[in-house]
């Protein structure tokens, strides 16, 4: 175990009523990481997260980051949803500066910031563009740009491209991997698609199916950009896609 | 909804032709029916409602008449509108607040305002207070239930999305809360201008000097058939004025909420 993790989860069970869902699970997620998690259906991804920010209450056992007790107002964490979370009565450029609001961030640096992020997703020509107005992945592109403009420390995703077709996926995963070397935050990356875990993540971990437990975390040494049909990236495809078996 | 110019031109002459024709149809009922015993036809009503604004009804003109109705109305209205807001964005957004109020809010709305009256006669007198407190509740009990109804129904992803970026209750509130609700507030708003301006009509009847709602019932103790729809004509275009101006307010704040 590493003296200084980013989020440190410590012996962490959640139960439903008698359901268990996430069964004594211990690991940590080091600074700067790019965590992708992939497990069965109903296996308590979500749960997890839900767990983290306190949307649950955790059974027994602790989640911490930067070595304490999560808090929303002093860390600065972000949650990107699986469905559309952009406040609609806001413009884009409006939306991505809503997290700066909330947490007050001088007029100069959240305008450069603003500017900043808008450029990196691509939706500068739509900074007056309401939500109403925009497609699904552009929507997704605007909680994202959202979520970096905060720059957060921890940043949580949960099945963020589940519901965008490939060609808009591939495009904004290679965003994400862009913005992560940029920024060097650490990235919590839920996923059913192990292409995409394999392709976006510096290591992999694979939960079992309820009461859940980590399978294995499995290192991704794959140099960037990754290539889907190369026999390297094949080969650990084919790894995590036997491990995730439960027959 | 982007409408071209030609639509827009020919929604107006659509209901320009069909007031004319209402007003052709008075006319020549008036003129060849007995009905032009009973009331004066459109051309002298329309000479009257012109002439009132140089020549006095009672001790006001018709556009002081309008101005003293108006600033009752606007008066108890934005009180209304901010009392209502308040409470129904409160009560839709938080269960403690909706347990204590909402009963008692569901068991007033039902009242029409009108049922107040001899209350507060006795409450607060024949003065402007009555006329404030009547108009208020008219407009109140609209605007709260839409401002209700728009917070209960505020997308809990958004909220979650806003505690997750750091917001307290506070700043959920007031950054998630209560623009999500404002279609339906503006909705709230909208008839409840109406519904004070047709109240403050009644207040000024039970006993007033001054205002659309006087001109009505003095016209009616000397009856004046010809005061009394003059007195009409200035509720009717006003109210629509009102309407009017509500609806572009609307367009204007609620933008975001028109799907192209
Ligand atoms: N609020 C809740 N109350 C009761 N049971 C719950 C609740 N939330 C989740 N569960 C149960 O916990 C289990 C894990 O659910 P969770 O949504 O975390 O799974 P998941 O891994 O995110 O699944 P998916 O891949 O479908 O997103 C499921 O069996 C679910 O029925
Ligand atoms: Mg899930």
């Amino acid at each position: 175990m590493e003296s200084n993790p980013k989020v440190r989860v410590n012996h962490l069970t959640k139960k439903f009523g008698d359901l268990l869902v996430l069964d004594d699970i211990s690991f940590d997620i080091p600074e700067g990481e790019l965590l992708c998690v992939v497990g069965p259906t109903g296996c308590g991804k979500t749960t997890f997260l839900n767990s983290l920010t306190k949307l649950y209450d955790i059974t027994s056992g602790e989640i911490l980051v930067n070595n304490e007790p999560v808090n929303l107002k002093k860390q600065n964490l972000a949650y990107i949803f699986q469905e559309n979370s952009t406040m609609p009565w806001l413009n884009v450029e409006q939306n991505v500066s809503f997290g700066l609001d909330i947490k007050k961030v001088p007029e100069k640096e959240k305008k450069e910031r603003v500017e900043e992020f808008l450029d990196i997703v691509g939706l500068t020509p739509f900074r007056k563009y309401y939500p109403s107005q925009l497609s699904s992945s552009m929507l997704q592109r605007v909680a994202i740009a959202r979520a970096f403009a905060t720059k957060p420390e921890l940043l949580l995703m949960d099945e963020p491209y589940g519901q965008l077709d490939i060609e808009l996926r591939f495009k904004l995963e290679d965003e994400l991997v862009k913005l992560w070397q940029k920024t060097k935050t650490t990235v919590f990356f839920i996923t059913h698609n192990i292409e995409e875990a394999v392709y976006l993540g510096q290591k992999i971990m694979i939960l079992t199916n309820k009461p859940t437990k980590v399978k294995k975390v499995l290192d991704n040494p794959l140099p960037r950009p990754r290539d889907i049909t190369s026999p390297d990236f094949i080969d650990l495809r084919n790894q995590v896609t036997d491990l995730i078996k439960w027959w | 909804m982007i409408k071209s110019q030609k639509e827009k031109i020919q929604r107006v002459l659509a209901g320009l032709f069909s007031i004319g024709a209402f007003l052709a149809l008075w006319q020549w009922a008036v003129v060849s029916t007995t009905l032009g015993q009973l009331m004066p036809g459109p051309i002298t009503v329309i000479t009257s409602f012109i002439q009132a604004f140089s020549v006095p009804i009672g001790t006001c003109t018709i556009q002081q008449h309008v101005g003293w109705s108006l600033s009752r109305v606007m008066i108890a209205y934005l009180v209304a509108a901010v009392v209502g807001i308040g409470l129904g964005v409160l009560m839709g957004w938080n269960p403690k607040i909706e347990a204590i109020f909402k009963p008692l809010y569901d068991i007033i709305r039902p009242i029409p305002p009108i049922a107040w009256i001899p209350l507060s006669i006795v409450w607060f007198g024949l003065g402007e207070m009555t006329k404030y407190f009547l108009i208020f509740l008219s407009a109140f009990s609209n605007i709260t239930l839409n401002a209700y109804e728009g917070a209960k129904s505020v997308d809990p992803v958004l909220m979650g999305a806003s505690r997750m970026l750091g917001a307290n209750r506070t700043q959920t509130l007031l950054t998630v809360v209560l623009p999500a609700s404002m279609p339906f507030i503006f909705a709230g708003l909208q008839v409840a201008i109406s519904t004070s301006w047709a109240t403050v009509v009644a207040a000024e009847m039970v006993r007033s000097t001054e205002g659309v709602g006087w001109v009505i019932v003095s016209a009616q103790d000397t009856n004046d058939m010809n005061q009394t729809l003059v007195g009409i004509l200035a509720i009717g275009i006003v109210g629509f004025i009102l309407a009017t101006i509500m609806r572009g307010v609307e367009t204007r704040l609620c933008k975001w909420n028109k799907s192209e």
